[in-house]
């Protein structure tokens, strides 16, 4: 009788730990989850950051290179020298000024 | 068990006893009472000040939007001597793209150096072929650089921005700190390469590029004054000279040229060891250059002695040719100037003696008072970096002063303007006798698209609207009656030239003059307001001969350009089919 609840009892004992070590094992496992879910994250946020500036860089760049073919210096030197136009002076221009 | 195994047992015992509690105090010792210097030491090694990727530079633009001061993105070519598998190949390669002596570039990475900086900057072409070669050890790392994207065009305004990010000059010193990025640095682990470790999710807060400036400029005019001025200079062979257009109604700022000037986007090479800070052709002369302007301060002189009510512009005085004033003889420009005279004649003949006259005849206190209403000796306030003063001493400047000043000043001469502040004066003039503050910059834009727009700012009610009126028509009489070079054919300007002397130690230069010229138009609505200044011009001395042909071809293409139509133009209806 003695040894029958001696055993009964080691037995609860093995199962308690047992029960324990898995609560254990899933709670590590789903910290590992989470935090592999969140370093996952982080690094696509670093990703985008990333992307996006370099996306600035490249939009600034442009901006620059826009700006450059379209400045007054470049327009003019198109004009006279692929369009074949000339720079007339004051005393040349006529303008032609419309009724409102 | 016998007696000996037992004791060697019980030895082993104690010593096992012994050494448990030396390794529990020693981790009492690590993790208890050192635990703080550990910590520390820790996170020393594994967490860094980490900057998120700086943003740019905020941009400036004219009025219409066209960019004037951008960024660009450069590399600088960086190696880790250490993990260069191979520097013989790694030297050979980079080579070409760094212009740098494959020597040179070997011993570099031969070197025990922990990081070595191969080329400070290259292009982004040749920075992106590099990093595409995935050379061990070699870094290209990218980084901002100021861009100009029309050149030279409205360098002084603009200013020039230094390769570490600070602003000088022109706007982009005065609204340096509003121009600046504003960078996010935050502390965080960090791998190997020092490259952030993504542990956290951390908040997403990007970087903001700093504030964007539009200006009052218009470039297309800047270009056409940038031309003309040039032009002027080389005709006239001056030795520079200076042209400013602003808004009789705002006082905004059209266009500001100089020359000589530079190519803010190489700024570097205009720097020379042996030229000091003050011959550098950084400053702006229409901000930063005192001069002595001569007649055009007429204009100043007899606004004030209308509004004071001392006389009226048909108040008729006899002038002699000459007289004195605190001892100091004064002369007509010719001496066939002499006989009886309105006030009116003062500007339209430029008369010295006149406007000495009115000048006793306000007394120093009236006169002065309104001297300093127009703006004369201070700084205008406008938002450009640099700006000088000018000077004009008073009664109440009793070192300085003396009686004859009185007389001097009233024609422009021992008192010292910038073109900005005499131009701002007569723009005072132009607009009813209210002066404004001038300035370049109308709207600066924040990041996140807020907009702050310039207030209006009265600074004086200077002389009454009766009295400006009084004095631009004769002002407009001048300019139709005694300067037919700055007349514009279809239209009415009033303007006044200033041929004014440079003083030197001991007296005036007899060599040279600064020939000015400051009008506006069209009468009698006027809506700008031009100022030419010509340094040392060579054909000619006189300002009739240089300045106001000058001003008349600036004038009559700006009138084009802000489509004001001719007064004396015959409308025709055009009939469409």
């Amino acid at each position: 009788m003695l040894e029958s609840l001696r055993r009964q009892v080691k037995r609860r004992t093995w199962r308690s730990v047992a029960l324990l070590l898995l609560v254990v094992l899933v709670l590590a496992a789903t910290y590992l989850s989470l935090v592999g879910q969140n370093a996952a994250r982080g690094r696509h946020i670093q990703q985008l950051q990333s992307e996006y500036f370099r996306l600035r860089r490249e939009n600034a760049q442009l901006e620059v290179k826009i700006a450059q073919a379209s400045s007054i210096e470049t327009l003019q030197r198109r004009a006279v020298e692929e369009l074949g136009m000339e720079v007339v002076p004051p005393e040349r221009m006529e303008f032609f000024v419309p009724l409102e | 068990m016998l007696e000996g195994p037992r004791r060697r047992v019980r030895l082993a015992e104690f010593v096992l006893i012994v050494l448990t509690l030396i390794v529990v105090a020693q981790l009492v010792q690590v993790q208890v009472l050192d635990a703080g210097f550990y910590r520390a030491w820790a996170a020393e090694q594994r967490e860094r000040r980490i900057t998120l990727d700086d943003p740019p530079r905020g941009v400036i633009r004219d009025r219409n939007g066209h960019l004037l001061a951008g960024n660009v993105v450069v590399y600088s070519v960086e190696a880790t001597p250490s993990q260069v598998l191979d520097p013989v190949e790694t030297a050979r390669v980079l080579e070409g793209w760094l212009h740098t002596p494959r020597a040179q570039i070997q011993a570099e990475l031969e070197s025990d150096k922990l990081w070595v900086l191969l080329a400070p900057q290259v292009s982004k072409e040749i920075g992106d072929q590099i990093a595409e070669q995935e050379l061990p050890g070699i870094t290209v790392r990218p980084r901002w650089a100021r861009a100009y994207p029309e050149g030279s065009l409205a360098a002084h305004v603009l200013g020039f921005c230094n390769v570490a990010g600070e602003g000088f000059y022109g706007v982009e010193g005065f609204h340096d700190m509003a121009l600046r990025p504003r960078r996010i640095e935050r502390e965080g682990p960090v791998d190997l390469f020092s490259q952030p470790v993504p542990w956290t999710v951390l908040p997403v807060v990007l970087p903001e590029s700093g504030d964007a400036l539009v200006l009052s400029l218009d470039r297309t005019i800047q270009a056409m004054v940038e031309q003309e001025l040039a032009q002027a200079v080389m005709a006239y062979q001056a030795d520079g000279g200076t042209i400013i257009v602003m808004d009789t109604r705002t006082f905004e700022i059209l266009a500001m040229a100089s020359l000589p000037n530079y190519d803010p986007g190489r700024y570097q090479e205009f720097v020379r060891e042996d030229l000091s800070a003050s011959v550098l052709p950084f400053t702006d002369p229409a901000i930063s250059e005192q001069y002595e302007p001569g007649s055009v301060f007429k204009v100043l002189t007899v606004a004030a002695a209308l509004d004071a009510g001392v006389v009226s512009p048909e108040t008729t005085y006899y002038d002699p040719g000459w007289m004195e004033v605190g001892g100091v003889p004064i002369h007509n420009s010719s001496p066939d100037l002499q006989g009886e005279y309105t006030v009116a004649d003062i500007l339209i003949h430029s008369l010295n003696v006149g406007a000495a006259w009115l000048s006793t005849r306000m007394g120093a206190d009236t006169f002065y008072h309104y001297l300093l209403g127009f703006g004369v000796g201070q700084r205008t306030g406008v938002d450009l970096a640099g700006e000088a003063t000018g000077q004009v001493w008073t009664p109440n400047d009793y070192a300085y002063w003396h009686d004859a000043n009185l007389g001097t000043n009233a024609f422009g001469q021992g008192v010292a303007v910038t073109p900005l502040q005499m131009i701002t004066a007569v723009a005072t003039v132009a607009n009813g006798g209210e002066r404004l503050r001038p300035y370049v910059v109308a709207r600066r834009i924040a990041p996140d698209g807020t907009e702050f727009t310039h207030q209006r700012r009265v600074e004086a009610q200077v002389i009454s609207p009766e009295t400006a009126q009084q004095v631009a028509e004769i002002m407009v009489r001048t300019v139709d009656e005694a300067i037919p070079e700055a007349q514009v054919a279809g239209y009415r300007v009033a303007g006044k030239t200033g041929t004014a002397q440079i003083p030197v130690p001991g007296g005036y230069d007899p060599q040279g003059t600064i020939a000015s010229f400051v009008g506006f138009g069209p009468w009698p609505e006027p809506q700008v307001v031009i100022l030419v200044k010509l340094d040392r011009p060579r054909t000619s001395p006189w300002a009739s001969h240089t300045a106001a042909p000058t001003f008349q071809r600036v004038m009559t293409r700006l009138f084009g350009m802000l489509r004001i139509p001719p007064q004396d133009v015959d409308m025709a209806q055009v009939v469409v089919p």
